[in-house]
Order: structure tokens, then sequence, then C-alpha cells
């Protein structure tokens, strides 16, 4: 295998030096290297949404980029976005709708919605599943996430 | 294995030609999972991140729009500068997967892995469009029908870069329409069929079908395409064109569907997807 590399990512607002291999994924930086374990690891396949994060603004997936291509990238994770006042009615949705069962999905989920709020920060159900139709979860039925996301920015709730 | 970024294209197919067995890394959106399940062991890998000639939609003086290799299905998806019957291909690039990938996976780099059940490749195909190839030695242009020789089979070179994709006018006052029957929302296609569709006083002035997930590649038969131009979208006519597609195409039992069940579903998803193009002329 070829030797690691040190490279820098921008990583929520901070450069961050890392070692890294030609195939090492930003999911494995995260996890592995800067213990940001907010982003999960389930198929590292790009299937089930789980390792999302923001890259430049977009949500992506972690697990299908690899961190030598991301030197001039911004990257945020969920544990900044976890930070951030604008990200608290999503958060508080999601409690008060009963959106997280099991949780391996959710900080993927809040990811997505999070840049679809950002957008549009009254969607309609059908735009909700949109966004989230890259996020499995096998817990909900997905109906009360749908619901926490509608409503997350509802007056009559903040 | 070794990772590089050209910084032109010129640099990215010398470094190609020098590495035998490397890949190019477009998006990320397969080449990656395929890395990750140890699929692919390639020599090096090729980022054309840097390469922002290859990236943006263009529209060029004939009326063709240009694609460049790297544009993300995202952007396809939403572009304005593909109109009427164009716009079978954001419909396509509407279809692909989800959001996240959409941010990331590219044109070109979908064409180079040429997935059978990939949503661009039959919408490329009713629209007639070619492929641009750089490599050392000559820059070329194919057909689209010339791009997929087998199954995850291209006529790209080994020393070839997809630069980018040209997309012709449409017949005027066209439509274009993608159909796609797929498992869950997302998921690679069990058929799809492309189309694009001009009438006139209730006559069909032109009907172009292309079936996708089927075959190695795209199936398009301009015998089955004469049924329904000129016909006032009969019944028989329609069935006639479903059947001549179906018996063109060569599908595969997967997990997706068997063989037999896409055989039976084209005709369908053909029918279905002339009357969505019919409903769209607001006929």
């Amino acid at each position: 295998m070829s030797a690691k590399q040190i490279v820098t990512l921008k990583i929520n607002g901070r450069a961050r030096e890392i070692r890294a291999e030609p195939t090492t994924t930003l999911l494995t930086v995260l996890r592995d290297e800067l213990t940001l374990t907010g982003s999960k690891r389930g198929c590292n396949q790009g299937v089930c949404g789980a390792c999302t994060v923001l890259i430049d603004d977009r949500p992506v997936r972690s697990c299908l980029s690899l961190a030598m291509n991301l030197t001039d990238r911004t990257i945020t994770t969920i544990e900044n976005l976890a930070e951030r006042q604008e990200f608290a009615p999503l958060q508080r949705a999601m409690l008060e709708y009963g959106a997280v069962q099991c949780g391996f999905c959710t900080s993927g989920v809040l990811v997505s919605a999070f840049s679809l709020l950002r957008r549009t920060p009254h969607p309609s159900a059908d735009e909700a599943r949109a966004a989230l139709s890259g996020n499995l979860c096998r817990c909900s039925g997905y109906v009360k996430i749908i619901e926490a996301v509608c409503h997350a920015h509802d007056e009559a709730r903040s | 294995m070794d990772f590089y970024r050209p910084a032109s294209l010129a640099e990215a197919v010398s470094l190609l030609a020098q590495h035998e067995d490397a890949r190019c890394l477009a998006g990320g959106a397969t080449l990656v999972a395929m890395l990750n399940a140890n699929l692919v062991a390639p020599s090096a890998l090729i980022s054309l991140a840097d390469l922002r000639e290859l990236s943006g939609i263009s529209a060029l003086p004939d009326g063709s729009i240009k694609i460049g290799a790297m544009t993300r299905h995202a952007e396809t998806a939403c572009s304005t500068l593909l109109r009427g019957g164009q716009r079978v291909l954001s419909a396509a690039a509407q279809k692909i997967a989800n959001a996240p990938v959409r941010n990331m996976g590219t044109i070109g780099g979908s064409l180079a892995f040429a997935d059978p059940a990939a949503d661009y490749l039959p919408a490329l195909t009713v629209l007639d469009a070619s492929i641009e190839l750089a490599s050392p030695a000559v820059n070329r242009v194919i057909t689209i029908a010339e791009h997929v020789t087998d199954w995850y089979t291209t006529a790209l070179q080994p020393d070839e870069i997809i630069t980018g994709v040209i997309v012709p006018p449409a017949p005027d006052q066209a439509v274009g329409v993608f159909e796609k029957l797929e498992r869950t929302a997302g998921d690679f296609a069990i058929a799809s069929v492309a189309l694009i569709l001009a009438t006139g006083k209730s006559k069909c002035k032109a009907a172009r079908i292309a079936v996708g997930a089927c075959a190695p590649g795209p199936v398009r038969r301009r015998e089955a395409e004469a049924f329904i131009e000129g016909s006032n979208f009969e019944e028989a006519a329609i069935q006639e064109c479903g059947r001549v597609l179906a018996q063109a195409c060569d599908p595969v039992d997967d997990v997706r569907a068997t063989a037999e069940y896409r055989r039976l579903v084209v005709p369908r998803l053909v029918a279905k997807t002339i009357a969505r193009g019919r409903a769209m002329l607001g006929e």
C-alpha cells in the first residue's frame, strides 16, 4: 500500500493536518483520525446517507470523497452544525416529533435537512421527501422525520 | 498507488498515458465506491478536479449545447440552456440517485463507467449526442451509439479522457420525457425510457425512443419509431412500437428484476412514456 502523506483539510472552520493515502476517504479521516464520529459509516458505498456532510455548503457523501481531492474545499460536519443557532429549531423539532429511534441515520438526515431548510424554510412533505431520499432510516418509516423537517420553522413552534 | 491532481488537460492525458491501469477520478460516486469495496485497484488515481475547462454547460453557435465532462448531475438537472426535447437530459439527471450523489457525480464519469442502467445513456441516445475524447495523440468525437460496445465496456481507449458531451438541437416544438421504473426512489432503473416527441394537428411529427437498463447499452430502433411517426397514436401503433423495442432488448436477471419481467414491462413503459409526452404537449 502507498505511504501516507500529510494533507491539510479545512474542516469545521479549522485547518486540520491529517495523514492520508490516495484511497483514504473523508469519512475515514473524520472518524478514525479526528474522532469526529457524528458522521456514520453505514454502507461505505454512498447509498445509506449516514455519512453525509457539507462540502462547500452542499450535502455530499463523505464515504465517496477522497481526502486528497479536498484540500481546497470547505468541509462542515454535524459537529459544527450542532453548535449553530440556526440549527436549533431543526434539532428541537426532531425531538418533539419523536423522529429519532436508534439514531444511526440521524446525523446524515440532519445534514440533508439543514441544507434543505436553508433554501426552503417551510418545505412541503414532497420537498422534504425528495431532499431526504438519499438518507435511509430502517427504524421509523420516515413519517415523523418528514413531519419534523416540515415543521422545524413553524412560527407556533419557534 | 499514486494520486495526481493535474492542472491541465494536457498534463492529465500525459499522466494517463504514462500509468498503465490508472483511473481518472471525476466525481467519485462510482469509482470511490468500487475502491471501498476492493473491486478495483488502479496503479494511480488522476483527479480531474482542477480542470475547470471540463466543467459547466454552454451554448454553441449552431444551437448545440456542450456539457463539460466534470459537470455535476445537479447542474445538468437544472440547466436552463437545455430546452424543449433537450429537457429529456435534465429529466434523466434529476432521476439519478439522490441530492448528495447528484452534487458529486459527473456526466463524464457516468459515461466512462457506462452502467447499463445509468439514466443518461438512453436520454443521450434519443438526443443523438456525441462524446468528445482527448488523448496524447489525437482528440476525437464519437457518437453515443458508438460509445457502449458491451456490458460495462466502452469505445474509450486506455489513454483517453472524456472531455465533454455535445447535445444537438432537438426537433422543433418537441418535448423530452424520461420515465424510470425503479424499486425505490433513486435506485438504478429496472427499465427506463427516454422519449423526444413532437406533434402537429394531433399527428406525431417526430418520435425518438430509447430503452435503458435492458441491454448492454440503450436500445433504439428506427422501425419502432416509424410506427409512431405520422400516426394518430392509435393503440395498435403504440403496441407495435413497444413490441419491437422489447424484442430488441437483451435483458439479464439481476437483483432488481428478472429478464422476463423486463421484457414484459418495456412495452408498457413505452406506452406510459408516450402518454406522458402527449400530455406535456397538451394533447
